[in-house]
């Protein structure tokens, strides 16, 4: 085996050897990516980011973890207080059961609107979505990325 | 000037370094200059440079849309762009070697072969890659007209149905004075948005099954039926053309996003067992289903008609072997052409496995996956279910279509003609994947606005209001 024959046999095993090193590359970056998920898993199921609040509470662009199960309204015993002045006492319950995200109105005076529509009964509904209770507006979203 | 400057500050462009992604590219760099040096040494018999503009040219472009990135400060995934450009610059070096008479234009007085026309391709598509993962910072354009981008897919493909030019048997080439696409390419990605919003829109009733159906529970069936309509006319519209792989395509990368929208297995098993039925109906009426099933099942039977090209490519993955024959070295010519037909499009992986040799073919099989990986990974942090199902469909859109050809290739499914995505030669590919991998950018960056609620003007509205009342005029006819 001559040298000109020899260098382009190297040249010939480099070039897919160093795809390798490419895949190689990536696959470390990758893992790295994994192993931060991992350890931000068991974070809220989702958030909700108050896009309107006339009367200044909650404040807007805040974000509001989510449970489960969330009890909205003006009662200090709600999981979620909404300290607006046309918001109930106990005003309407967001519930996450299994697949999807559901909101019912709890007998408010004002009740409960789902994209501008009024809720009535039990209504799924999905991330991107947007509640309004009294005159807050509050979307429902994502648990942020890590 | 000073207003350009203080719109820069206002979007709040700070720049931001990519060390991984400068990394990456440093050794995408490093492959295709190898490349090019085994290249040419075997084509000149001595160790030899040559000239080397092509790929230089490539290099550069891709550390220029490095460089904008950087300045751009946009914080998006940094692994996605050198996986599409390493496909790209192994494409680069495959159309150079090939005859460069397989494709020839002639721009002014200068004709142009197959290797600087790629080059010419791969640099708009990955402009338009740039732009848009640049420039796309809202996705409400997208969200909002799902009806009208679904009658603009089907307006092309009725285009192409009524003005297309037949090439290779399917109808699918639309010609515009200079310029032909293949609009099918496009309506992928018109396909995949519409029914991102629409199953984003609707996924909670499709989930909640309440129409039962022996043991299968379905959803309200009014709710399913404009997707499935959708779905028909595009599908018959492409049966009609003959255009097998596109077809295939929608229909799987359908059943997924449907699966991945509502994680209900009962759907894919009622997909499958219609596809089915369909596939055998199909095979009975269509004779070219039946003949690629044949061809599919045993091609040594029509060795010198339908079944040449793809026994030609089975004996090119036996030359190439495990360590491949070299690039320049394989590829045997029967007089001025390569002895498989469409090596440069629908057989691109074959000249790859006969080369680069089994270990180069499935290092590129792995690139797939890792735009899979990083894709499925925007579609799962992504912050609402538009953008997730969104993310999930450009994903699929691509690797899905590279599964489909690679697996006709190696006869592990039946062959249906479809390009390899920003491996084959040809425009309309190029740049609708390079659409895609875009749009992927500009969904995993975290610094993009929050997706808007539907009742909220937008600055975008503001600008083309007179575009959106026609929009909406359109849209409220169709829905």
């Amino acid at each position: 085996m001559d040298v000109f024959t020899f260098s382009l046999w190297i040249l010939r095993l480099a070039f897919v050897a160093l795809m390798y090193v490419f895949l190689f590359a990536v696959g470390r970056a990758l893992w790295r990516d994994l192993r931060v998920g991992v350890a931000s898993a068991g974070r809220a199921l989702g958030r909700l980011v108050v896009v309107a609040a006339p009367e200044g509470r909650p404040e807007v662009g805040s974000s509001i973890p989510l449970d489960a199960v969330n009890s909205l309204g003006r009662d200090v015993n709600n999981s979620i207080v909404i300290d607006d002045s046309f918001v109930s006492t106990d005003h309407a319950l967001l519930t996450f059961r299994g697949r999807a995200w559901y909101v019912e109105d709890r007998g408010s005076t004002n009740g409960t609107w789902l994209n501008g529509q009024r809720v009535e009964g039990l209504l799924p509904l999905g991330y991107g979505d947007e509640i309004q209770v009294g005159q807050v507006r509050l979307r429902l979203e994502r648990a942020p990325s890590p | 000037m000073t207003a350009a400057s203080a719109a820069l500050n206002r979007m709040g462009i700070r720049p931001h370094l990519r060390r991984r992604e400068l990394g990456l590219l440093v050794l995408v760099a490093l492959i295709v200059a190898i490349g090019w040096l085994s290249l040419e040494s075997f084509r000149a018999g001595r160790l030899e440079v040559g000239d080397a503009t092509m790929p230089v040219a490539y290099l550069v472009l891709l550390l220029v849309i490095h460089v904008a990135f950087v300045i751009t400060g946009r914080r998006m995934d940094e692994i996605l762009f050198p996986a599409a450009a390493l496909l790209g610059g192994i494409s680069l070096l495959l159309m150079i070697r090939l005859p460069q008479d397989l494709v020839q234009q002639t721009i002014g007085d200068q004709t142009l072969g197959l290797g600087s026309l790629q080059l010419g391709w791969l640099s708009l598509s990955f402009v338009v890659l740039a732009t848009l993962a640049i420039l796309v910072r809202s996705d409400g354009w997208l969200r909002r007209y799902k009806y009208t981008w679904a009658a603009v897919g089907i307006g092309l493909l009725l285009l192409v149905f009524l003005f297309g030019d037949v090439v290779g048997g399917a109808r699918l080439t639309l010609r515009i004075g200079p310029f032909a696409g293949q609009p099918s390419e496009l309506l992928k990605v018109i396909l995949v948005v519409f029914l991102a919003g629409y199953l984003a829109e609707n996924r909670a009733l499709l989930a909640s099954g309440s129409t039962r159906i022996g043991p299968l529970r379905l959803p309200p069936l009014a709710y399913l039926l404009p997707m499935l309509a959708m779905w028909g006319i595009a599908l018959a519209i492409v049966i009609v053309q003959s255009d097998l792989g596109a077809a295939l395509l929608y229909f799987l990368v359908f059943l997924a996003l449907l699966y991945v929208a509502t994680r209900r297995i009962s759907y894919v098993i009622l997909g499958l067992t219609l596809f089915l039925a369909g596939s055998g109906v199909l095979y009975e009426l269509v004779p070219r289903v039946q003949e690629r099933i044949d061809i599919w099942i045993n091609p040594f039977a029509y060795a010198q008609t339908s079944g040449y090209q793809i026994i030609r490519a089975l004996y090119a993955y036996g030359r190439g072997g495990i360590l491949g024959t070299g690039l320049g070295a394989g590829l045997p010519q029967i007089g001025d052409v390569p002895s498989i037909p469409a090596i440069h499009t629908d057989f691109i992986f074959a000249a790859l496995a006969e080369e680069a040799g089994m270990l180069g073919a499935l290092a590129v099989l792995a690139v797939y996956a890792v735009i899979a990986e990083r894709g499925f990974r925007i579609a799962a942090t992504a912050a609402d279910d538009f953008r997730a199902l969104l993310a999930t469909g450009l994903t699929l859109v691509v690797v899905v279509q590279a599964a489909i050809i690679v697996g006709g290739n190696l006869r592990v499914v039946p062959l249906t003609g479809i390009t390899l995505p920003f491996i084959s030669y040809g425009g309309s590919s190029l740049l609708v994947n390079g659409a895609v991998i875009g749009l992927l950018l500009a969904l995993s960056d975290r610094g993009v606005e929050p997706p808007p609620p539907d009742s909220r003007r937008r600055l975008i509205d503001r600008v083309s209001g007179r575009a959106r009342r026609a929009g909406g005029r359109l849209e409220s006819a169709l829905s």
